[in-house]
């Protein structure tokens, strides 16, 4: 399964049971509690995180309120 | 770190990750910037892409452990630590109003939070109206067109009146605007931001939270759950499409604490989260011997009158029992009938120290009027609840009888 994340192309073994909150964990995606989700261009509800499925092709992004600088 | 301890646990370990060589305390990085190996990297922390820090104004990591410790402990979404309690207060506020907006405070405040909303944010075309915080009815009446927020204190300092806040949460919300409670003199450890029904929860961590006074420090917590998709808040649309839940956070820590600088030291940050390893300890103590001393000067007969929630007959008693599950702070005014009686008393005091703090180890008292209230004109200090002959106690941890006969001493 080909996804994009974060503007990368990214190559993760098939499995039609990959959630977002399963991927988090998958990336090791630091801090996870505050990491907002855009998949498709569409920003997740939290709630959403554990019954959204991953599916091929799809282009996320992971955005963090916290550090950053703007 | 699991979220799913309880409250004394989360005390110690909320928030920690392990540390360097198996260190078991935070570490302190005192750095006010942070290096990254290519500008692609720099580029993914700077548009949120990579969780990262760039300066410390904005974020650092020992202040980033205190702030994940502290969102715990209330439950919210996120935290934002700041250098004072005053900075979190302005912070939160200016996240919210814009010219032109108003503010429904509560009247009984402490006195840098009404100059705060008089004064300073008067002087930018935010108009403050204070109402008494139980008056419920009051407060309905006082929302209008222009109001967007509703500020507490969730036991007003040092009038301390204990406000309904479940009920005035209500009347924000149905009103469709947020519900900021100030809960320094509670802390989550007597109710938390949740049990209390605040959409955001500030404290002074220089109090109870850090424990020693010996630092300065404050804290906005986000609970996540106010509704910012609102037309009363059309300036947070681009972080409530962006962070959704973190709509508030996001705006409070990329714009106004990001300009406004009012950031913690990471050597405070480490410090207040040694001190609120021991806060239900802490607390429970103040909180006995507040109430120990609180009875020995109700029947002290040089005493006029004392004011603590957890008196019997206070008028407050029965709400703080329901919000607070039986214990009452540690916060005590009294009065012996004048100024010159009250100087006498102060200066007579041995082990009690006098001086503009509170939730302080040690026990501390004050004269407001002549002191932090000073500036005030007669009616607003009656506003405050601040009387000629008021002396404030924030009553420490020491053993209670050494409290009382200091002030048995003091008062014969």
């Amino acid at each position: 399964m080909t996804i994009t994340v974060n503007g990368k192309k990214t190559d993760l073994p098939e499995n039609s049971g990959r959630t977002i909150d399963s991927l988090l964990a998958e990336l090791d995606v630091s801090q996870p509690l505050y990491v907002t989700v855009e998949l498709n261009g569409e920003i997740l509800e939290r709630n959403a995180f554990d019954a959204t499925l991953v599916a091929t092709g799809d282009t996320i992004e992971f955005l963090y309120f916290m550090g950053g600088g703007c | 770190m699991a979220n799913h301890f309880r409250f004394s646990t989360l005390l110690v370990h909320g928030g920690l990750e392990p540390g360097p060589a198996g260190a078991t305390t935070v570490p302190i990085v005192q750095s006010s910037s942070f290096a990254y190996d290519t500008a692609e990297g720099l580029e993914d922390v700077f548009r949120g892409r990579q969780m990262g820090q760039v300066y410390t104004r904005i974020g650092n990591p020992t202040t980033e452990s205190l702030e994940r410790r502290l969102a715990l402990l209330d439950g919210g979404v996120a935290a934002l630590a700041t250098s004072s309690g005053m900075a979190a207060i302005t912070t939160a506020v200016m996240t919210i109003v814009r010219a032109g907006d108003e503010i429904l405070s509560s009247s009984s405040l402490f006195g840098g939070t009404f100059s705060l909303f008089r004064d300073t944010l008067g002087n930018f075309g935010i108009t403050t109206r204070f109402v008494d915080p139980l008056d419920l009815e009051g407060v309905r009446n006082a929302i209008n067109e222009r109001t967007r927020l509703l500020f507490v204190e969730s036991i007003g300092n040092p009038k301390l009146d204990v406000p309904d806040l479940p009920a005035l949460a209500k009347i924000a919300h149905d009103a469709g605007l947020p519900f900021l409670v100030d809960a320094t003199v509670t802390t989550p450890y007597l109710a938390t931001g949740g049990e209390l029904g605040a959409d955001i929860i500030i404290h002074s961590t220089s109090k109870y939270l850090n424990g020693t006074g010996n630092s300065i420090g404050g804290v906005i917590i986000d609970r996540g759950v106010f509704d910012w998709n609102s037309p009363l808040f059309p300036h947070f649309q681009p972080f409530y499409k962006k962070y959704r839940s973190f709509a508030f956070s996001a705006r409070a820590r990329k714009l106004i604490h990001k300009d406004v600088g009012g950031c913690p030291a990471p050597l405070n940050s480490f410090l207040m989260t040694e001190g609120i390893q021991t806060l239900a300890l802490r607390m429970e103590r103040h909180c006995s011997n507040a109430l120990a001393l609180a009875r020995f000067l109700k029947s002290h007969p040089k005493v006029s009158w004392v004011k603590y929630p957890g008196l019997e007959d206070s008028p407050d008693h029965e709400v703080a029992k329901r919000l607070y599950g039986g214990r009452y702070g540690g916060l005590i005014t009294f009065g012996t009938g004048d100024k010159p009686s009250a100087f006498r008393i102060i200066n007579s005091l041995k082990l009690a120290r006098n001086l503009a703090n509170i939730g302080d180890a040690k026990t501390l008292v004050i004269h407001p009027a002549s002191t932090i209230c000073c500036d005030y004109s007669t009616e607003e200090k009656a506003l405050m609840g601040v009387t000629e002959d008021l002396i404030r106690i924030s009553v420490g941890i020491e053993d209670p009888q050494d409290i009382i006969d200091d002030f048995k001493q003091a008062l014969e």
